[in-house]
């Protein structure tokens, strides 16, 4: 006879260690100055645990507790991370709590991030998009345990994430359904949640937090900081490629280039007779940025992957534009967006820091190790797409009869960043970086091969149309100004180009350079925008520029 | 779509207010007349020096509009743009003296002071000050206060004098910024990082409610210029450095020891009713009043021992035909804890304005005018949340514009510094007298803001602030570098300044004697751009402004 | 804070003077002026120091295509080439204007 195999270990394990933390247990309910024993009761050393946090909501009250829980009982843990954003995330891996690290995005950490993984102080599995690192969620990084934050749960440990739901279900999933411990703080205990996000059953531990689950205002772009030049490059974007590839469904990177369109559309769109015709299907947060554009009716749609502070009674008041749950508040989800963007969006178009002279961009530069968060997914060609746009079309290249289109993967830069470091960069400091901090490959956000379009202040580069290496390196100098890469373009291979319509400057896009003035602004402060809003935007304290 | 005037550049600002093609600028860009302070520091500077000049027609009237540019330096005043204002203000002063009218408008985005030439910025605010009261009697002075910069430091103190303020929503006014009180009197009395609080005590829906500013209008070009035109067709005037006892009434009821916000302010400035308040003659008591220069030099001069009058911190007496005034420190003011060490609050601008409005009006029907002697020893204005609330520059205006008052009705009005004349405190008591008196003494500071806050505004150390202001009297802090400016009319050597000895006493009351004789027939601050030393030197700058003014006016 | 000079050998003569931009941050004011001389001469201010190099390059660019013949002016806060160079196009359009 052969000893009879369990088939329950993780459930065992689960049972025990909630049996373990029994006494500080009343149901599903820990009071909040347990946290931290309640922590050191359900974690075991070597585990794999997903720490909330992406580059919004952050599990603040559990980060803070984790920290503190005693490390000769919890230690050597694997993290897994969306994104480092909080001293303590880092400081787990100085005290030996954690050992090991996968993650995405390390915008406020990115410094002692690449400093720590050079010293050793943390080992790193891999660098990863948001949609990656949920994927292996469900293959081989399989918590154990999973620290997430809520809004309201109410007493059967149902929970209400609302706005900002992001990408608390796909976590919470990758635990309930595989014996992992879901634990949850939660910023209020409720009778009656205003809908159920996550059910109860997929639930194992609630505690109130001592104050709200830290959020913040990352979307948020006052108008009165856009430039003439971010202007102008949005005019030529608007003409010639929104308009030119009839877009009708993009995704917007963050950044001032892109809140400059999304103001240009109500006024300059619509005196180019663009409205109704272009971009009616958006996934993107909500940035306040858009509210002119959806107030003069260019909008038809928005899916996002998280909320944004500020916008929560304009959204519930336009439930025909954005994702709005019955009771009247929105959903957002990361995951399902990050999809939509790889998958259902004509257009991704953002900024970077570095291009470099084939196409290659990386917002990682020297010392600064940031990750990729959701770009390379939105700023990629996803080969998988088998539906066909106009504008996916429009890419097609000529001559194959198996060729299909191609998505529109744009990146707008000012020739020289507000430091007066060139952009246009024979190499790109990510290649230092990825020596430096031992990486497998180099952190390339988005690579050539993927960018069909890249537009600056002196014109716009059709990579898509280029035939060779060669071809789209001269197309690229073209437009770079006079940083070094730009000084090797001459007058004949400019006027060549031009010709091809491989680089259109602003005149061949009738584009005049002296109309690009901050009047074109449907808004020019934030001001402007609560009263496109109609007093439903509410900006936070720290946009306040007015009485 | 609203057409936004606070995003116009001050050149646009200037020409979208007069009625399209009449508009004509004068000193522009082209003609080149740029800071000789701000190179030698490494400051880029503009071609205009960040003021634009247009002459042009409002409905018909003649107006002149000064725009000052927030975005070159914050709109701070220097020498060549203070000039410029002053020249132009005086121009228009002498066509309505001629009786040709013209209306100034000054559209103000300013944050006072430029502190690289913080000197000459004091004394040109100063001189913008006397120029607005004398036009007043002809034509009422516009100010607009567009943002984003808004109106700041001593040009609060210029928005406070001007007939009637038209704002946007985008702007503040308050004599310090809540970065300067939260310097000099730490975070629990200003956070400067809380930015709903700044905005509901400093921004202008908390002002027009408080006679702070007179009206709030959108961000629009054209509702900008129907509020302007509004003003000068109804020529209207706040008077609101002429309501001395309202305000003394209103502090009565304000208990500073207390906190105060916003709302609870707007009613109790609401409900406020003016009584009157009368600032007694010093007398002499037993008690001794806390040591000071300022102090001790108003009772050797007045020869009045441990004097005291019915508010600590303010002395006044006529003697021998002469009205002294010194405000001094009240160690023991419980009353006021930002105001303990001489500097000029709340109370003290409006009590030396009611003394100074008081000996005008008795001297009214005289032929002879009384002359007035400031005793000045003031190290700055008061720091507080609570002073910035109600509206501090509104203090140091009523008494600026008083001193302004007497000297153009004919009083002398003589300054004797035997202390320190810092900023604010120095614009109030000090700067509107057109004769200066100092004490060659070391210890002696003269300048627009302490050390500390212009360090942590400047973003350099106090070590690296004082080797930078050193060798530029533009910027300096000491007695003998203030006097390359041509400022002071006598610096007295060989006295130190506490020393009043009745030799001393008596050497400074003949210098006195002389100035009052000097100023006999003069009623303007003129001295300080025609003696020698500024001719040669201190106000070059100036008097080329004047000039190139004159010429295209 | 760093002062340049340039010289260019340009044949389009100016006959007004014309004034654009704002010393703000990040931002600066062209003053060109009329000459009498055979070469167009540029004097800049600017705030900073070290890209005497990419400003020349930023003039030549813009010299092949527009070849003023005047004096220049600069005062320049910290803008960046593509700000200089819309700043030189607004001139070179006020000129236009008024010619």
């Amino acid at each position: 006879m052969t000893e009879v195999k369990s088939w329950t270990t993780r459930r065992d394990a689960k049972r025990e260690r909630l049996a373990h933390a029994g006494s500080l247990l009343d149901g599903k309910f820990a009071q909040t100055e347990d946290v931290v024993a309640l922590l050191e009761h359900l974690i075991k050393p070597g585990d794999k645990v997903v720490l909330e946090g992406d580059n919004q909501k952050q599990a603040s009250f559990l980060s803070q507790a984790l920290v503190r829980v005693d490390q000769a009982r919890v230690h050597d843990l694997h993290m897994i991370m969306s994104s480092v954003s909080r001293p303590e995330h880092l400081d787990l891996f100085e005290k030996g709590i954690a050992k090991k690290l996968d993650f995405s995005f390390a915008g406020p950490q990115s410094t002692r991030i690449s400093q720590m993984i050079s010293d050793h102080k943390l080992e790193v599995g891999d660098i990863h998009t948001y949609l990656e690192l949920f994927a292996r969620l469900f293959i081989d990084l399989i918590p154990n345990v999973v620290l997430v934050a809520a809004d309201k749960v109410d007493r059967d440990g149902n929970l209400y994430t609302g706005f900002n739901t992001e990408e608390t279900p796909t976590i919470v999933e990758a635990a309930a359904f595989k014996d992992g411990i879901v634990i949850v703080q939660a910023n209020e205990i409720v009778d009656k949640v205003p809908r159920v996000d996550i059910p109860a059953d997929w639930v194992d531990v609630v505690i109130p937090a001592d104050e709200p689950y830290q959020l913040e205002a990352l979307f948020t772009r006052d108008p009165q900081n856009i430039t003439e030049l971010q202007i102008l490059m949005g005019m030529m974007a608007i003409r010639g490629i929104y308009e030119k590839h009839n877009v009708q469904s993009v995704n917007h990177g963050i950044g001032f280039n892109t809140a400059a369109i999304e103001l240009l559309l109500p006024t300059y769109g619509e005196k180019l007779g663009l409205k109704g015709k272009i971009v009616p299907n958006w996934e993107l947060n909500p940035t306040p940025t858009l509210i002119p554009a959806i107030e003069s009716g260019w909008v038809k749609s928005i899916h996002s992957f998280g909320g944004e502070v500020g916008m929560e009674k304009y959204i519930a008041a336009r439930p025909d534009v954005f994702f709005v749950g019955p009771d009247g508040t929105m959903r957002s989800n990361r995951a399902l967006g990050q999809v939509a963007g790889q998958y259902a969006v004509d257009m991704f178009i953002g900024s970077t820091l570095q291009i470099d002279q084939f196409g290659n961009s990386s917002t990682v530069t020297s010392g600064r190790l940031s990750g990729f968060g959701g770009a390379p997914n939105m700023g990629s060609n996803p080969t998988g797409r088998r539906h066909s746009t106009p504008a996916w079309q429009s890419l097609r290249p000529a001559g194959d009869p198996l060729g299909k289109g191609q998505k529109l993967v744009v990146q707008m830069v000012e020739t020289f960043g507000a430091n007066k470091k060139p952009v246009f960069v024979d190499h790109l400091d990510a290649e230092e970086v990825q020596k430096e901090a031992g990486l497998a490959n180099v952190p390339v956000m988005i690579y050539s091969e993927d960018t069909t379009h890249i537009v600056t202040e002196e014109g716009i580069a059709y990579l898509y149309k280029t035939d060779s290496m060669a071809e789209r390196k001269a197309a690229i100098e073209a437009i770079a100004g006079v940083t070094p890469m730009g000084l090797r373009s001459n007058a004949q291979q400019l006027a060549d180009l031009r010709a091809r319509g491989i680089v259109a400057l602003p005149e061949d896009l009738g584009v005049k350079r002296g109309q690009a003035k901050r009047s074109l602004l449907a808004a020019q402060s934030l001001q402007d925008i609560v009263e496109w809003s109609k007093g439903l935007y509410n900006p936070p304290a720290k946009f306040r520029s007015w009485s | 779509m609203k057409n936004s005037f606070v995003e116009l550049n001050a050149r646009q600002r200037a020409f979208a207010l007069v009625d399209a093609g009449t508009g004509r600028e004068l000193v522009g860009a082209l003609d080149y007349m740029i800071s000789p302070h701000l190179m030698p520091q490494g400051i880029v500077p503009e071609s205009d020096d960040g003021v634009v000049l247009v002459k042009g027609k409002v409905a018909d009237k003649n107006v002149v509009i000064i725009s000052i540019e927030g975005k070159f330096q914050g709109g701070g005043i220097g020498e060549v743009s203070g000039a410029k204002i002053v020249a132009a203000l005086e121009q228009a002063l002498h066509d309505n003296e001629n009786g040709i009218e013209v209306y100034p408008v000054i559209i103000l985005d300013t944050g006072g002071v430029r502190l690289q030439e913080a000197n000459y910025g004091l004394l040109s605010i100063s001189e913008i000050h006397n120029m607005v009261v004398a036009l007043k009697k002809y034509v009422p002075v516009i100010g607009l206060v567009p943002g984003k910069v808004g109106s700041f430091g001593g040009m609060s103190i210029t928005a406070a004098i001007l007939s009637y303020l038209i704002t946007t929503n985008r702007a503040r006014v308050a004599l310090n910024g809540p970065e300067v009180i939260e310097q000099e009197a730490g975070v629990r009395e200003f956070d400067s990082s809380d930015k709903d609080l700044i905005w509901n005590t400093l921004g202008t829906q908390q002002r027009v409610q408080t006679g702070i500013a007179d009206e709030i209008v959108a961000d629009d070009v054209t509702a900008l210029k129907d509020a302007l035109t509004a003003a000068i067709l109804e020529k209207k005037e706040a008077h609101r450095t002429e309501k001395v006892d309202f305000f003394l009434s209103l502090l009565d009821k304000v208990d500073f020891s207390k906190p105060l916000n916003p709302q609870e302010y707007r009613k109790l400035y609401r409900e406020n009713v003016a009584q009157p308040h009368q600032i007694a003659e010093a007398r002499s008591t037993d008690q001794a009043g806390t040591p000071s220069r300022g102090r001790a030099w108003f009772e050797a001069l007045t020869g009045i021992k441990n004097a005291q009058t019915n508010v600590s911190t303010v002395l006044d007496a006529t003697v021998d035909g002469k009205t002294y005034i010194a405000i001094v420190p009240d160690a023991n003011n419980n009353l006021f804890p930002r105001v303990k060490n001489g500097e000029v609050g709340l109370k003290e601008g409006f009590a030396v304005a009611a003394v100074v409005n008081r000996v005008v009006a008795e001297d009214a029907d005289k032929a002879e005018k009384r002359p007035i002697v400031l005793v000045v020893d003031v190290p700055s204005q008061a720091y507080g949340y609570k002073e910035e609330l109600m509206g501090i520059h509104i203090a140091l205006a009523s008494s600026a514009a008083a001193y302004a008052k007497a000297r153009q009705a004919g009083h002398p009005v003589i300054s004797f510094i035997p202390g320190d004349a810092v900023s604010g405190g120095f614009l109030a008591h000090g700067l509107q007298s057109n004769r200066m008196i100092a004490l060659a003494d070391e210890s002696i500071t003269i300048q627009a803001m302490s050390k500390a806050s212009a360090a942590r505004i400047t973003q350099r150390t106090i070590a690296e602030l004082e080797e930078a202001t050193k060798h530029v009297p533009a910027m300096a802090y000491d007695i003998f570098n203030y006097q390359k400016l041509g400022a002071l009319y006598k610096l007295v050597e060989g006295i130190a300044s506490n020393d009043p000895s009745p030799a001393n006493v008596a050497q400074i009351e003949k210098l006195i004697d002389e100035a009052i004789t000097s100023a006999q027939d003069d009623r303007t601050l003129h001295f300080r751009y025609e003696n020698p030393v500024a001719k040669a030197s201190g106000r070059k700058a100036t008097l080329a402004m004047r000039q190139a003014v004159a010429d295209q006016w | 804070m760093e002062k340049l000079t340039f010289e260019f050998k340009n044949s389009q003569k100016v006959t007004k003077a014309v004034h654009v931009g704002v010393v703000a941050s990040g931002d600066l004011e062209v003053l060109v002026y009329p000459t009498d001389k055979q070469v167009t001469s540029l004097e800049i201010t600017t705030g900073s120091d070290g890209f005497k190099e990419v400003w020349g390059n930023v003039l030549q660019r813009f010299f092949d295509r527009y070849p003023l013949l005047a004096d220049f002016k600069i005062n320049d806060f910290g803008a960046t080439p593509g700000v200089v160079n819309l700043r030189l196009t607004q001139a070179m359009e006020a000129l236009k204007d008024e010619e």
